[in-house]
């Protein structure tokens, strides 16, 4: 069927090379993502890093959320998912030789001001609530989704992982985490298993989440 | 008024492709605008384009035919990304015209 052959993922691609601002700022960051600089070195993280807020701070938003939060077909698990991982070109700007422990990476996050105040707008804008219709506390799906893509470009970026549901999360885990075992799946359970983060994703992949357009119209 | 060295003729213009009508070997699914110059160039000649066009007519340059005025890219459009098939990032530089001149 026609139906299942669509990728959302795909046709945010194509939109954003049909339109100069997202086509101008994807390969500005593409390009040190994607550049070696070294033979140690697969690009400069740093420059990845910092090409990719320009890209979520500068080009609006219907174009950079479309290929964050595309929807992908349940079950999904090649073209559109692959696709929507690829986003952040993770070989770069997410994983690393080694995967540290997610309450040891809090606290690098905690020393930079960019990445302490931006965990803080998501740890606060994302907060569940299994209560309410939304599943968020605040029933605000936009500044969910806009704390969530402003992670991206930090330590704490996340991204996608291969699930069959929406999940995400930084690249750390929780071994090694000693007595702090608990706060660390906390933690990390914010990312993976938030129901608000969840649905505000796929209110925006559904295009079912009208006040998204309406309170952060650019 | 015209300005100097621009030929009325010479436009950049735009087509909207697939990046595999490119024929530069990559295998995806993604498009873009690619932009070109195209148009004549006779109102921005030279009198050296002129002293060209005679010299070829009277044979007087044996079996050379140097180029003549051209429209032409004069500035690039912005790079282009895209993800292949095989999900590689490729990066297209100077592939699309921004602005044209006769040159």
């Amino acid at each position: 069927p026609a139906l299942a052959k669509e990728n959302n993922c795909l046709n945010a691609a194509k939109a954003c090379n049909l339109n100069d601002t997202c086509k101008k700022y994807r390969s500005a960051y593409i390009s040190p993502c994607t550049s070696r600089v070294s033979t140690a070195e697969v690009c400069n993280k740093r420059k990845c890093h910092k090409a990719l807020r320009q890209f979520f701070d500068k080009v609006p938003l219907r174009h950079s959320y479309g290929m964050l939060y595309c929807s992908c077909p349940p079950g999904d698990q090649s073209a559109c998912s692959e696709r929507r991982r690829q986003t952040i070109v993770p070989a770069c700007s997410y994983e690393e030789k080694d995967k540290p422990n997610c309450l040891a990476l809090q606290e690098s996050c905690k020393s930079n001001y960019i990445c302490r105040s931006r965990l803080a707008d998501f740890f606060s804008n994302c907060q569940p609530e299994v209560r309410s219709l939304s599943g968020c506390l605040k029933e605000n799906f936009a500044d969910c989704l806009l704390s969530y893509s402003g992670l991206i470009g930090t330590v704490m970026t996340p991204n996608y992982l291969r699930s069959p549901k929406i999940s995400v999360s930084p690249f750390c885990d929780c071994s090694n985490s000693g007595n702090s075992r608990e706060d660390c799946e906390q933690f990390t359970k914010f990312f993976t298993d938030n129901v608000c983060l969840r649905n505000a994703i796929q209110a925006f992949g559904n295009g079912t989440d009208v006040s998204t357009w309406h309170s952060t119209a650019v | 008024e015209l300005i100097k060295g621009q030929g009325r003729g010479c436009l950049l213009k735009e087509i909207h492709l697939n990046v595999t009508d490119l024929g530069l070997g990559y295998q995806t699914k993604e498009e873009l605008i690619f932009r070109y110059c195209s148009g004549p160039c006779y109102d921005s000649e030279t009198n050296y384009d002129k002293i060209l066009n005679n010299l070829t007519q009277n044979k007087k340059l044996d079996k050379e035919s140097p180029s003549q005025t051209c429209c032409r890219p004069v500035a690039f459009d912005d790079d282009l990304s895209f993800l292949d098939d095989s999900l590689e990032y490729h990066t297209l530089k100077k592939h699309s015209a921004k602005k044209c001149a006769c040159v």
